[in-house]
């Protein structure tokens, strides 16, 4: 998947500012997720993570600094350009509770994408690929007609994949989109964002504050601190040999069910730490 | 489903009592003395104490509301010593002219306040929310009567293009067949005596609804504002919905729910407010009628108009209750839904909400 291939997003010098702060929110990031890549964007919480994804789907107008999804500029794109760039790029949000209009069916969240991009005019048409896509996340086709309130967190996330599936775009902007979930219903769900990028051969950005999650999905990873990105580099090279001393205090963070090792760990963390 | 609206009903039932007891209290503490009223102006002592034991007003406190109770039960609301026919026939007549104007001030409220509010929202702080949020602000400033006379001297007075009072033009007749003049021109078919009091209806149902505009144009404008902030409408900004699908079909839905309960409420403060309006324009109605029983010393008139208006108010509320269920799915009880089988998690399907 790394390589020679095309690149399908590309991000540079990206800056926010927002009035009345000191400190740019986000302070020239680029990078590049080439097809069929994942990039894992880790960094602590109000590191600027989201906001980079808000300005990448065009929902935020960035300070400076280019987007390019494919050969078209995200940024400069007319009302209708961005229309059909957002059929490419579809977003995933952390909370499922609140990312799906409490007052809409199954069916219409999910075949809202469809609906206004006009990719199946017919009713009936909607509602077969609808349920295609349901059952492409592990949903029965008799969820259709029910409100989110009546599904679990696990299977609400699920319908707002395949809701962001349904226009088949080429690059899915996950933020944070396991972080509100259960331990176990994460597994499932990483499992199943695992399964459908082999299968539709999707492009991710994968916005998460939990190292594993990253390390389990990504191709890529990049560590952000403060609105810059620190280190970005193939899993194995950060995970394995971690260059900024901020993605080893990240690593470091993370907790090994094991007391005794755990113990350990912290040992010789800290003695490295004093020894930097 | 059948439980809510049982509970509703309950809750309409305990309502009412209360809206009797307190008829039956000003009717006990208000002065005038109905005795004096019902015998006429220049009974003598005898004959005034002839007319109290008549109407009962000698016996026990108690003992006369039970017979009032009683009465209002069987829908006797009393008879009106103005017109010497039962309030409740007399309330049959003017009621419907009451409703048609009612209805007109909602619907131009709800023409006006929705979409004003909605804008107000989209446009926080920039020009058109502060434009907006003053111009409902001087409509709910101004009383009902002043805004109606300014109203009359405008449009009637100066340009001329809309009748001063009345409800028709001399020398336009309708058959009376429900009373609200609209209707009545319609139902016969008669369509240049629609157009005519139509025309007639317009001002007064701006001056009644200026003061509830506001009302509904903020609340909108507030639950608008949080429905916009929410994670679904950036999530169906980033699907490539249009704009107007975003506001309206994400928005605008969830946002109406605070409105619908506002609207209701209006609907009976509005039927309260047709007395202002009414005199104003000179318009026959439940407003005009409880004026002229206030003038008259007309107790029971006035009384079975607070009445009247009561249950008017009690109602909207029920069908405003009927209305959310419908609008808001949430409000509904829970169907059963985990005995689906899903595939893929063991957990209840039981979400939080």
């Amino acid at each position: 998947m790394t390589g020679r291939s095309e690149v399908l997003l590309e991000v540079d010098g990206l800056v926010q500012r927002y009035p009345g702060t000191r400190n740019a929110a986000v302070d020239d990031v680029s990078f590049q997720i080439r097809i069929g890549e994942t990039l894992g964007l880790v960094g602590e919480s109000g590191c600027g993570k989201s906001t980079t994804a808000r300005c990448i789907a065009g929902l935020t107008r960035p300070t400076g600094g280019t987007v390019r999804l494919g050969t078209r500029d995200v940024l400069s794109a007319s009302r209708s350009a961005l229309k059909s760039l957002r059929r490419d790029m579809q977003m995933v949000f952390q909370d499922p509770y609140s990312s799906l209009n409490p007052r809409m069916t199954v069916a219409d969240l999910v075949g809202e994408g469809l609906l206004v991009h006009g990719l199946r005019p017919e009713r009936r048409a909607r509602r077969d690929r609808v349920v295609e896509l349901l059952d492409m996340v592990g949903l029965p086709a008799s969820s259709l007609e029910r409100r989110p309130r009546s599904f679990s967190g696990g299977q609400r996330q699920r319908i707002a994949i395949a809701r962001a599936l349904a226009v088949e775009p080429r690059l899915l902007i996950c933020d944070e989109p396991v972080s509100s979930l259960d331990v176990s219903v994460q597994a499932q769900v990483l499992n199943l964002f695992k399964k459908l990028r082999t299968q539709l051969g999707l492009s991710m950005l994968f916005i998460a504050h939990d190292l594993a999650v990253v390390r389990y999905l990504c191709d890529q990873v990049a560590v952000m601190q403060s609105g810059r990105i620190v280190e970005i580099g193939s899993r194995d090279q950060v995970y394995g040999a971690p260059r900024h001393h901020y993605t080893r205090e990240l690593l470091a963070a993370v907790p090994v069910p094991d007391p005794p090792v755990e113990r350990e760990r912290m040992r010789t963390f800290r003695i490295s730490e004093e020894s930097t | 489903m059948v439980r809510f609206i049982t509970r509703r009903l309950g809750q309409l039932v305990i309502v009412f009592a209360g809206l009797v007891v307190v008829a039956f209290l000003m009717s006990v503490i208000l002065p005038g003395d109905p005795g004096r009223a019902a015998a006429g102006r220049n009974a003598t002592v005898a004959q005034v104490a002839e007319a109290r034991h008549r109407l009962g007003l000698d016996r026990p406190l108690l003992m006369q509301f039970g017979h009032y109770a009683a009465r209002i039960l069987h829908g006797d609301l009393g008879t009106s010593v103005f017109t010497h026919q039962s309030v409740l026939s007399d309330i049959r007549q003017v009621l419907p002219s009451s409703v048609e104007l009612v209805v007109a001030g909602m619907i131009i409220n709800l023409v006006i306040a929705v979409p004003l509010g909605v804008l107000a929202a989209y446009r926080r702080g920039r020009p058109a929310d502060v434009v907006a949020r003053l111009f409902v602000l001087v409509g709910a400033a101004m009383p009902a009567f002043w805004l109606g006379l300014m109203l009359q001297l405008i449009f009637a007075d100066q340009l001329k293009i809309l009748p001063l009072s009345g409800q028709l033009s001399f020398g336009v007749d309708v058959r009376r067949i429900t009373g609200a003049t609209t209707l009545d021109a319609l139902l016969e078919g008669n369509f240049p005596a629609f157009g005519d009091a139509l025309k007639h209806l317009i001002l007064p149902a701006i001056a009644l609804s200026a003061s509830f505009i506001a009302v509904v144009a903020r609340t909108v404008r507030s639950s608008m504002i949080t429905a916009l902030d929410s994670d679904y409408i950036v999530l169906a900004r980033a699907t490539g919905a249009k704009e107007w699908r975003v506001v309206v079909r994400h928005g605008l839905r969830n946002a109406l729910v605070p409105a619908s309960t506002i609207l209701g409420m209006q609907l009976g403060w509005m039927l309260g407010a047709t007395v202002l309006v009414e005199s104003t324009f000179n318009r026959t109605g439940l407003g005009a009628y409880m004026v002229t029983g206030v003038l008259q010393n007309d107790l029971y008139a006035v009384i079975g108009s607070i009445l009247t208006i009561g249950v008017v108010f009690l109602l909207a509320n029920f069908a405003v209750d009927l209305i959310q269920l419908w609008l808001n799915p949430r409000l509904r009880p829970r169907r059963r839904t985990s005995a689906v089988p899903l595939v893929t998690s063991p957990a209840p399907a039981g979400g939080v909400s």
